[in-house]
């Protein structure tokens, strides 16, 4: 009795950490979404009543036991308004419903209160002067209205560029680089990826045990150590050497001898390239022997059964592999800090003058907008929420591929299960 | 002329059927050739890492030697994060994977799976930034809250399951049932320790190793996982009902069957899961506060292999004696985690090979 007491006991632990790590991904992926919205929500102007007669109207960004941290107008410079508050020191508090917020092109914040004329002297009060991105009364919105200014938010943030050295202004170049990048690295690496699955699935010699080995060796290599062989074969090595032969009137300044998209893409293609010979060596794999034994029955031969017939049938899982390999690559910063990736680049690598795609290029990432705001702005109070907007961002793109790439494999199981039975 | 009914011969001896079977044989040897020239270039790839860097280390004219005594800092700094990152991994790991292999609900197994495989897509400066700019200020001052914790839950599920577990057909449903448990367990515990207002343990900087094996512990959680699933999975199920029809019960069927045939596998997700760890950068770059300090005091920071070339290759300027010492990383920390994979390999090849032959044909 004891005994089955003990093995009840003991499966009472396993299901409870297997619900403990639920919980903590769900913890985990709710608090990055929930910090990225909350980010963009707009924040109540208080206006505060010190015990030495001074009155402050700003937003409270942080708050301890005995303090508080507020940002009041930056009419001046951007991050002149922080101001540490005892809670002590507070006589009174109050949401005045006439406050209002502007926000300027450059991040800057200036806080009021009063009707549209206060509004205007404030505007003109700041000094240099700056375009109006925002103006808003946030202590008079409703919920409905603040949900509303909440989306206009979102949109401007995801569809223009920074300001400020990265910490105002939306991430539109960020996302564009990104975009570009996969996309550009998923059309280096299929073709070889395809072809080496085929070639595995093909072979069953010592160039297929080989080939195997290396492809489980190189999805064991860390991403840091493909992003080493892209600065150095690549840029170094390779971009350099096009430089001297094509490029020669334009040295000393680099144009393929720095970091730019296409050696990235190229080092991108190296570490995701495990993830498609995967699965399309497995999507071939789990084909009926029957289907591709009455293509040779009828006379085709080896090649041609692979290609018109195995890899169409398995073109879900040639789509898994290419939306894992996307998910993969957009979430692998560290190589990038070594081939081409910059906190502002001048120049998207995909604009409307010919050729269209500038693969010599410096660009911008999306994860490393994450990194640099969070560790390496100058304002770490609007870096770090500015860094969670960054990361829900990413989140979202790579959880919305990953769950196209289960859909497309559980369409693949679907299909087979009739020729299976 | 008789028709030969064996060859065909005049059947094929027509020249649009001849000139046909030539072209698509030549179509089929261009298509080999391509698909042969593929994998070749897949090789190529792998090769020319350690070649290059090899090739860069000993071609550099420094004129001062390498400088092994940081090296060995920054490995040493790496090995620490790795354990600590292992301490959370592996035993998380191991028991998600029994559970999802042998006493899961198929409907739970269904979501279990891909969810978790889901989490292996997070990007890691993700949880580097949560890790960094979230956790560390709140670990900062509840390390001992942690350390409990890690203790009470454990138990609380064991004293749990013995005062009120009977074995039933609802048992794969337990990590839904005990959520409440645990979620009330947490929160008491949380709340606990902001009433006890007293610090315990005071690590000496924020960023310290505990935090860096918590964030890379959950980034290493679903390899860990699903490797070792996979091998619990591929046990042969005959084996395990004819436990069942010898009288076993469910536990005596795991340790007994399962765990012994899939032990390779279990060994092959450790070793796996090391490795992630070992080469992970993103992470160990934001939380781990990059002070290279040796030691194993999980307590203190540390600059692990990964973080530093990220930090120094930008700026090194090729051929310098930094820049050569920074390729001889790179090549330290290639050389430990192909050695891992190649071991996992070897293992999981020899567990296939094996489960293959026990299985009647």
């Amino acid at each position: 009795m004891s005994g089955a007491r003990a093995a009840s006991a003991a499966t009472w632990m396993l299901g409870g950490l297997v619900g403990l790590c639920i919980v903590a991904m769900l913890g985990l992926l709710l608090f990055t979404l929930g910090s990225g919205l909350r980010s963009l929500w707009p924040d109540t102007v208080e206006r505060l009543v010190l015990v030495d007669g001074s009155v402050l109207l700003a937003e409270i960004v942080d708050q301890d036991a005995d303090a508080l941290l507020l940002r009041s107008s930056e009419s001046g410079r951007i991050g002149e308004g922080y101001e540490r508050v005892r809670r002590d020191a507070i006589r009174a508090r109050s949401e005045p419903a006439d406050a209002f917020a502007v926000g300027f092109a450059d991040g800057r914040r200036v806080f009021g209160s009063g009707d549209e004329d206060a509004l205007a002297a404030a505007v003109q009060a700041v000094d240099p002067p700056a375009r109006v991105t925002e103006v808003v009364r946030p202590n008079a919105l409703d919920v409905v209205a603040r949900a509303g200014m909440f989306a206009r938010r979102l949109a401007a943030f995801v569809a223009t560029p920074p300001h400020a050295s990265n910490l105002a202004g939306g991430v539109l170049p960020a996302l564009v680089g990104t975009v570009t990048l996969v996309l550009l690295m998923s059309v280096l690496v299929m073709p070889f990826g395809v072809a080496t699955a085929v070639y595995l699935h093909q072979r069953r010699g010592v160039g297929a045990q080989v080939v195997r080995t290396a492809i489980d060796t190189l999805a064991g290599v860390p991403a840091i150590v493909y992003g080493v062989l892209g600065l150095g074969l690549f840029v170094h090595g390779i971009g350099a050497g096009i430089d001297r032969w094509f490029y020669a009137a334009r040295l000393p300044v680099p144009t393929f001898g720095g970091g730019g998209l296409l050696w990235a893409a190229l080092t991108l293609a190296l570490l995701t390239l495990p993830v498609v010979v995967v699965s399309v060596e497995q999507g071939l794999a789990r084909i009926p022997a029957a289907l591709r034994d009455g293509s040779l029955a009828l006379g085709a031969t080896h090649e041609e059964t692979v290609w018109r017939l195995l890899l169409p049938a398995a073109r879900p899982a040639v789509l898994t592999g290419f939306v894992l390999a996307i998910a993969r690559a957009a979430g692998s910063v560290a190589p990038l800090m070594l081939v081409g990736m910059v906190k502002l680049a001048p120049a998207s690598p995909m604009d409307g003058t010919f050729p269209y795609l500038h693969p010599s290029r410096q660009f911008m990432h999306l994860g490393f907008a994450v990194y640099d705001a969070a560790l390496a702005s100058a304002d770490a109070i609007r870096g770090v929420p500015r860094a969670y907007a960054c990361a829900m961002l990413l989140v979202c793109v790579v959880i919305v591929l990953n769950l196209a790439a289960i859909l497309l494999r559980n369409r693949l199981r679907d299909r087979y299960r009739a020729f299976g039975s | 002329m008789p028709l030969n009914p064996v060859t065909c011969e005049s059947l094929f001896a027509s020249d649009a059927i001849r000139a046909s079977s030539r072209r698509r044989a030549r179509r089929a040897r261009l298509q080999r050739l391509a698909v042969t020239a593929g994998a070749a270039f897949v090789l190529l790839g792998l090769l020319a890492i350690p070649l290059y860097l090899i090739a860069a280390v000993a071609a550099s004219r420094a004129p001062v030697g390498v400088d092994w005594p940081r090296l060995g800092v920054l490995f040493a700094g790496s090995l620490r994060a790795t354990a600590c990152a292992i301490a959370i991994a592996l035993p998380l790991g191991f028991a998600t994977a029994m559970f999802s292999a042998h006493f899961c609900a198929p409907r739970l197994r269904a979501w279990l799976k891909p969810a978790l495989e889901m989490l292996e897509a997070i990007p890691t400066v993700v949880l580097g930034l949560v890790a960094a700019t979230s956790f560390a200020p709140w670990l900062k001052t509840h390390v001992a809250t942690l350390l409990a914790l890690m203790v009470a839950l454990p138990s609380l599920l064991l004293a749990a399951g013995f005062a009120f577990g009977r074995p039933s057909r609802h048992d794969g449903w337990l990590p839904l049932t005990t959520l409440p448990l645990l979620c009330a367990a947490v929160a008491g515990g949380l709340w606990l320790s902001n009433r006890l207002d007293a610090t315990l343990i005071v690590p000496a900087s924020p960023w310290n190793a505990t935090l860096v094996g918590l964030a890379l512990g959950i980034a290493a959680l679903p390899l860990v996982f699903s490797v070792a699933e996979d091998a619990l999975f591929l046990v042969p199920r005959d084996q395990i009902q004819a436990a069942f029809a010898l009288g076993a019960t469910r536990w005596q069927a795991l340790t007994t069957v399962l765990l012994p045939a899939a032990g390779a596998g279990l060994f092959a997700a450790a070793v796996l899961g090391v490795g992630r760890c070992f080469g992970e950068t993103m992470i160990v770059l934001m939380a781990s506060g990059n002070t290279p300090v040796g030691g194993m005091d999980p307590l203190i920071g540390l600059r692990a292999l990964g973080a530093d070339i990220a930090l120094g290759l930008p700026d090194a300027a090729p051929a310098s004696a930094v820049w050569r010492d920074l390729l001889v990383a790179t090549l330290a920390l290639l050389a430990s985690t192909v050695l891992l994979s190649l071991a996992a390999r070897a293992v999981r090849v020899r567990l296939r090979h094996r489960l293959h032959v026990a299985v009647p044909a």
